[in-house]
């Protein structure tokens, strides 16, 4: 029984300088590798097109020739309606939530160099459900219920924090730990759920699955703001927790001061996936499979900081395309479909890591 | 690199050879069935509205008044179901951790009562399934299938790990969570029922429920029963278990079977409720050693205990308002995971 707590991207035999830089004047060099120029290119692609599916497709959908006029803001009548009222706001959180997972999670998972290290494993989501779900039963309507589930997520994480007793660094340990906050979580939750009467009911089980129906331009807000106001922040230490995915006393070495850069990647990790949750509830997986999804396309080292964004957003998109216009059940909350999804890819990723010997 | 090793357990009151002394064992049974009476009386003395031992005694006596046998008799269905259900999953618990040599195998953590779930709220919704024998025969190859692929899933690749296994259950229970939560939602009618059963509660049911997944636990149980020996065999390994006459491969399906049987009758009859066949076991092999024979005994007059009480406890501590079994075990049994977890040895 051995576990290893590396990330699980294949190692690169020895440290070489990347290859391709891009020059910028004298002091600027900023790393490009060309797989990573590609993958960002096609991940851009196919997110345009699920977002020109989202605007056009279904009964409500919008002619493709009144795009662009819809986009310039003078759309006509129902068009007008759809596009603002109804699927650009939606399509506009799905991006920002999916973008604000991605990115927490891949920062996550560098941190605690542990592919498992992600907002889902360590009792975000059922923290976030609980938080909610006593919102609803003991405050209805004085308490906004997304705070509660922020105040749920954060409980939860710190809870799976001290419980491990080793942090977040141990595979084995993290895993454990997690199911049982989320079964404490489950079990709150499921109460409240029954103790509500069936509409209230209904409506929560879809919050708590995490849904992106009904969405306003102002939850677009929050999670772009969030988001642009974290993006700098973290360009700053992906180098560092580059460097720092070598270890402690090898980054220490280099100056990369790992301490200081954990420190700030897990309080940003932390508030992207909290406005995620306020903003769409606890969407499941995609913070854990988005980074590994980028790791894949690149074959590279490092944080993959950008990618991941951009492919939890992709992730997320397709996925609410899947709830709007799939006709298997109705209107579902996307989060469902996430769960199902991300859960089958993790069951495989798994099950290759293992044939691999690791973990 | 580490390896994550769980300390053997070993017992108090056992020889150096692991098999407990005869006296002590004695002393232990009775102790054991003691506790599981006192759980029996809490059971019918205890809920929203309390009475004596003394009116209790009145009732079976057939001399108490008619509300106060109405309120007693009214607790004889959850009282029995609790002691069966607590039964199943003990005794599935201790199967699990036996065949697997995984000291966090439980069918609840192995998405074995996931796999029933999702195959009873599936026959409800589709196929009109209603009333306990029918919940009770769709919920059995859902869970026999979930265990399978669990235990695929996990012992893929190089020998299989106590987290592997763990993670694979998860793996399986979220999706099939998923699959739950997408047909209930969409399926007000099987919502209203659901909600009340996936929680996990011993009350609001009554006898044809417990006639029902009797058969089935009962097959289970003996069966259990028969696998004593053959589980000692097999925790000495593979190798020493054919070497002593006995078949791991045959241990381990009849552990599975047998498991799968009883986690289903428990799910189907009560919800799934978690924990009970975690902790039941591990409190066993501290009290008794590792003689599995003796293990399946205090399993299954343990787990009724620790169900019942479990259940008095929620009965007593929000009145009037009851709160259902399966959240006070997630509460006493999630903190023993967790304490569990600090204690796993030999990991970085």
């Amino acid at each position: 029984m051995t576990l290893t707590t590396e990330p699980t991207a294949p190692a690169r035999e020895s440290v070489k300088a990347p290859r391709g830089y891009l020059v910028v004047g004298r002091a600027v060099a900023v790393p490009m590798r060309r797989a990573s120029v590609l993958a960002f290119a096609g991940l851009l692609v196919l997110l345009l097109a699920a977002a020109v599916a989202t605007l056009t497709w279904g009964r409500l959908g919008l002619d493709p020739a009144d795009l662009p006029a819809a986009l310039l803001g003078d759309a006509q009548g129902k068009d007008r309606f759809v596009f603002n009222r109804l699927r650009g706001p939606r399509l506009t959180v799905a991006i920002g939530v999916g973008a604000a997972l991605g990115l927490s999670g891949a920062l996550f998972q560098s941190v605690t160099r542990n592919p498992l290290g992600s907002p889902d494993v360590i009792g975000l989501s059922a923290g976030a459900g609980a938080g909610a779900a006593i919102c609803a039963l003991m405050f209805p309507g004085t308490i906004p219920v997304a705070l509660g589930a922020l105040i749920g997520a954060v409980a939860a994480m710190a809870l799976v924090y001290v419980s491990t007793g080793t942090g977040f660094r141990n595979p084995a340990r993290l895993v454990i730990a997690g199911i049982g906050v989320a079964a404490m979580g489950a079990a709150l939750t499921q109460y409240v759920v029954y103790a509500l009467e069936r509409d209230k009911a209904s409506v929560l089980t879809a919050y708590v699955n995490g849904s992106l129906t009904a969405r306003s331009w102002s939850d677009a807000t929050t999670i772009w703001l969030v988001l642009l106001a974290v993006a700098p922040l973290t360009a700053l230490i992906s180098r560092r927790l580059d460097i720092g995915e070598m270890g402690d006393d090898i980054s220490e070495g280099l100056g990369a001061e790992p301490k200081k850069a954990k420190t700030l990647a897990v309080i940003l990790a932390i508030a992207l996936s909290a406005a995620a949750v306020s903003v769409s509830g606890p969407i499941a997986f995609i913070a854990l499979t988005a980074p590994q999804i980028a790791r894949r396309l690149t074959r590279g080292s490092g944080p993959h900081l950008l990618l991941s964004a951009l492919t939890g957003g992709l992730l997320l998109v397709a996925a609410d395309l899947c709830a709007q216009q799939l006709p298997l059940f109705d209107d579902l909350p996307v989060g469902i479909y996430t769960m199902a999804i991300g859960g089958a890819y993790l069951g495989h990723l798994l099950v290759r890591e293992w044939r691999r010997g690791v973990l | 690199m580490a390896t994550t090793t769980v300390a053997p357990p070993s017992g108090t009151g056992t020889s150096r050879s692991g098999a407990a002394r005869p006296a002590f064992l004695l002393l232990m049974t009775v102790a054991a069935v003691v506790a599981l009476a006192v759980a029996l009386g809490a059971s019918v003395m205890f809920g929203s509205r309390s009475t004596s031992f003394g009116e209790v005694l009145d009732v079976l006596g057939g001399s108490a008044d008619a509300n106060v046998t109405a309120i007693v008799e009214s607790r004889y269905p959850r009282t029995v179901l609790g002691v069966l259900a607590g039964l199943c999953l003990a005794v599935a618990g201790t199967l699990m951790q036996g065949v697997s040599r995984n000291p966090l195998a439980e069918p609840g953590l192995l998405g074995i009562n996931a796999g029933a779930s999702a195959s009873t709220v599936a026959a409800t919704a589709w196929l009109g399934a209603s009333g306990a024998t029918d919940t009770m025969l769709w919920a059995l190859p859902g869970a026999l299938i979930a265990g399978v692929l669990v235990h695929v899933i996990g012992s893929a690749g190089t020998g299989t790990s106590v987290v592997r296994l763990v993670l694979a259950g998860a793996v399986l229970t979220a999706v099939l969570m998923a699959f739950i939560q997408a047909v209930t939602l969409s399926k007000p009618q099987v919502f209203d029922s659901y909600r009340y059963w996936v929680v996990g509660a011993l009350g609001g049911r009554d006898f044809d429920v417990f006639w029902s997944v009797l058969p089935f636990a009962a097959v289970g149980l003996l069966l259990a029963l028969a696998l004593g020996p053959g589980l000692n065999a097999l925790a000495l390994g593979d190798a020493t278990a054919v070497a002593l006459g006995s078949n791991p491969a045959r241990t381990r399906g009849g552990g599975l079977l047998a498991a799968t049987l009883l986690s289903a009758a428990a799910t189907a009859a009560v919800g799934p409720i978690a924990f009970v066949g975690l902790a039941v076991p591990h409190v066993v092999r501290a009290l008794v050693g590792v003689d599995f024979r003796v293990q399946l005994l205090f399993s299954a007059l343990l787990g009724p205990t620790l169900l019942l009480l479990a259940d008095v406890i929620g009965r007593t501590v929000m009145r009037p308002s009851e709160l259902m079994v399966g959240v006070v075990t997630a509460f006493i049994g999630a903190p023993a995971l967790l304490i569990a977890v600090r204690r796993m040895r030999g990991t970085t």
